[in-house]
């Protein structure tokens, strides 16, 4: 084995030191990398924190942006680095995707998630599953094993066990802070209820549906991926799902255009195709990410009423991070040495 | 000026194979669909009534792939979905993997009107109907001998589209727009013969299988819906309609025959724009189909 590999790995070093050398010789700088992360955009405000709430969302934001930075920067793909910053803040309990989900009218956690290749472009994503630990590894594992995109409930648990994923039991998600988040839902839908009698269904408050995870990303390759993972919204009727699953409204990536995912209210995102809308406004209209991400968000979304932000990235490593709620988890690093945390409205995110 | 355009699956239909007693089931379905539809139309109806008309018509006629008739999953099941939106103030309602609501659609429409939710899926939209009282089916009302068949034969390693069309592509739809110049769209499906439990494909799916906004257009899709759903095909022919001017025809054309084909996929759309013009097109060999003007215009077609 060993002998062909040696002068094999001296070719490719070659190689490499000499694309380095031209790049440098026709003063080109090396291709960007960039990762953007969102932990979820709604009612976030400074008198609503507490120092220590505070910093303990900064830090699980920074170990998310870090570690998929990581991947980027030693040479992985955009691919690899959306799903580990998704997966590391599915499993932070203090974000609305994986463990710390918040909790349908049964008091159960019912997930989303969905991943997207820019270079397909090929995508999966999975729904209403109850008992997979990392949602967005099993969208993954649609998109590579299975000829399908949207797999939900039993059938995609089934198709996990097929995979050989591990099931856990529906407690795993469950978490304190939650379950009183879906008893003060319940209690309020009870009051409103009696107040005035009406036949909706999965009322929740915005301030609930807060904690959305997401991660675009771009690699040395000059690949986009972009990735989404959800509880959705507290006391939702059960097999309800929003936008971050749907291919288009809450997770979109193609090298074409951008690559985006979205959080916020999920029902007007599915109506306005809010990340696909995003990018062919880049495509065809020809406005910049900055320019298409305000237009989809400040304009066309608060026209209808929905709340919500997107994170956005085009193939030259611009960056977007916008939201009409009052604040948005979120954060950004790059190679061009660009690394920042953000929550609320008043720190410059352009 | 008013209209409606249907259609009922689009695939490989060799004129072989269909033989002119099944053809004339097709077409007398179409017939009843398209007249269904329209009727509610010249009456001063709206183009949301007329478009879930349609598709009631369908999902009930054993020979489409959708309600009664439609395509079973490899476990010998109906597992349906279906979506509809209102061009006025995009509103929209979907439900995805229902067993037992004998039409998908209507319960799609109560999405719409009567939940804060789009999408609902599984046992937590069959939940929903009954609270809305929806009468439940059990899932054998929609198992036919012919989809039986198809299954085994899909099992036993035959092409399904070789036996009986169009199973793989079936799908129903319509699109419409009314005398007060509203659109509307509604799809509706059983999905792939021996499909995996719990798949979803672009039928439900708002922006991928159907979409409707006033002044720009209405798009029901139907073909292979993994890669309808990676194209975002229904939003994409109103984007481009809307943000590059392309004309109805061209934006249907670039995606069937652009965008799809090189990803691989195959299918076909029925669309109207905000003046009520109908572009039906596909890219496979057949596409039941069938269109209704006030101007006078009607027509049924397969190939």
């Amino acid at each position: 084995m060993s002998p062909p590999t040696l002068p094999g790995s001296i070719a490719v070093l070659l190689i490499a030191a000499a694309a380095l050398l031209s790049a440098a010789a026709r003063g080109a700088a090396p291709a960007p990398i960039a990762l953007v992360i969102h932990g979820g955009a709604g009612v976030i405000e400074p008198a609503k924190m507490s120092p220590a709430r505070e910093a303990s969302y900064r830090a699980g934001l920074a170990a998310a942006l870090d570690a998929g930075y990581d991947v980027l920067e030693r040479g992985g793909t955009s691919l690899d680095a959306v799903t580990v910053a998704v997966r590391l803040m599915e499993d932070d309990p203090q974000f609305n995707a994986g463990r710390g989900a918040v909790l349908n009218h049964e008091g159960d956690a019912e997930l989303d998630a969905a991943i997207m290749d820019g270079a397909g472009p090929r995508a999966g994503a999975v729904a209403g599953i109850r008992r997979v630990k990392n949602p967005i590894e099993l969208a993954r594992l649609v998109m590579e094993k299975s000829p399908h995109v949207l797999l939900i409930a039993e059938g995609a648990e089934d198709f996990a066990l097929e995979q050989g994923m591990g099931l856990v039991p529906r407690g795993y998600f469950r978490t304190e802070a939650r379950e009183h988040e879906l008893e003060e839902a319940r209690r309020a839908e009870k009051a409103r209820a009696a107040a005035t009698p009406t036949t909706q269904v999965g009322v929740a408050s915005a301030a609930s549906s807060v904690g959305t995870v997401g991660a675009v990303a771009l690699d040395r390759a000059g690949n986009l991926a972009a990735a989404t993972s959800t509880g959705g919204l507290t006391n939702k009727h059960r097999g309800r799902v929003g936008d971050t699953p749907l291919i288009g409204a809450g997770t979109y990536a193609s090298n074409e255009s951008c690559a985006v995912s979205g959080t916020g209210e999920g029902e007007y995102f599915i109506r306005q195709v809010v990340a696909y809308d995003v990018c062919a406004e880049v495509l065809y209209r020809r406005l910049t990410l900055a320019q298409a991400v305000h237009e989809v968000v400040q304009v066309k979304l608060r026209r209808t009423g929905g709340e919500g932000g997107v994170i956005a990235l085009d193939r030259a490593g611009n960056i977007a991070m916008d939201f009409n709620s009052a604040g948005m988890f979120r954060g950004a690093r790059d190679s061009s040495g660009r690394r920042e945390i953000a929550m609320y409205r008043d720190i410059p995110h352009h | 000026m008013y209209a409606i355009a249907i259609h009922g699956g689009a695939g490989a239909v060799p004129r072989a194979t269909l033989s002119p007693e099944r053809e004339r089931r097709y077409r007398e379905g179409l017939e009843a669909a398209l007249d269904g539809g329209y009727a509610v139309l010249e009456a001063g109806g709206t183009s949301l009534d007329a478009v879930a008309t349609a598709v009631r018509l369908l999902e009930d006629h054993p020979s489409f792939n959708a309600g009664h008739g439609a395509a079973l999953t490899r476990d010998g099941a109906a597992e349906l979905d279906a979506a509809i939106m209102d061009g006025r103030q995009l509103r929209a309602g979907a439900v995805a993997s229902v067993r037992h609501v004998k039409n998908p659609i209507d319960l799609a429409r109560r999405v719409m009107e009567k939940s804060r939710h789009v999408l609902l899926v599984g046992a937590g939209a069959e939940e929903f109907a009954l609270e809305e009282h929806f009468t439940l089916v059990p899932n054998q009302y929609f198992r036919t001998a012919e989809r039986l068949e198809q299954l085994e034969s899909e099992q036993h390693g035959q092409r399904v589209s070789d036996l009986v069309p169009p199973a793989p592509h079936g799908t129903v739809g319509a699109v419409a727009y009314d005398s007060r110049g509203d659109l509307a769209a509604a799809t509706s499906t059983g999905g792939m013969t021996n499909k995996r439990p719990g798949r979803v494909g672009d039928s439900p799916i708002i922006g991928a299988g159907t979409y409707a906004k006033n002044g720009v257009c209405a798009v029901s899709a139907t073909g292979h819906g993994e890669y309808f759903i990676r194209a975002v095909a229904a939003h994409h022919v109103c984007a481009a309609v809307e943000y590059r001017g392309l004309t109805l025809t061209q934006a249907v054309h670039e995606l069937l025959h652009h965008i799809l084909r090189g990803l691989g996929g195959d299918g076909g759309l029925i669309a109207i724009d905000r003046e009520g013009r109908i572009v039906m097109d596909f890219s496979t060999e057949g596409m039941f189909r069938g269109a209704r003007t006030a101007a006078g215009h009607r027509e049924i077609a397969i190939y």
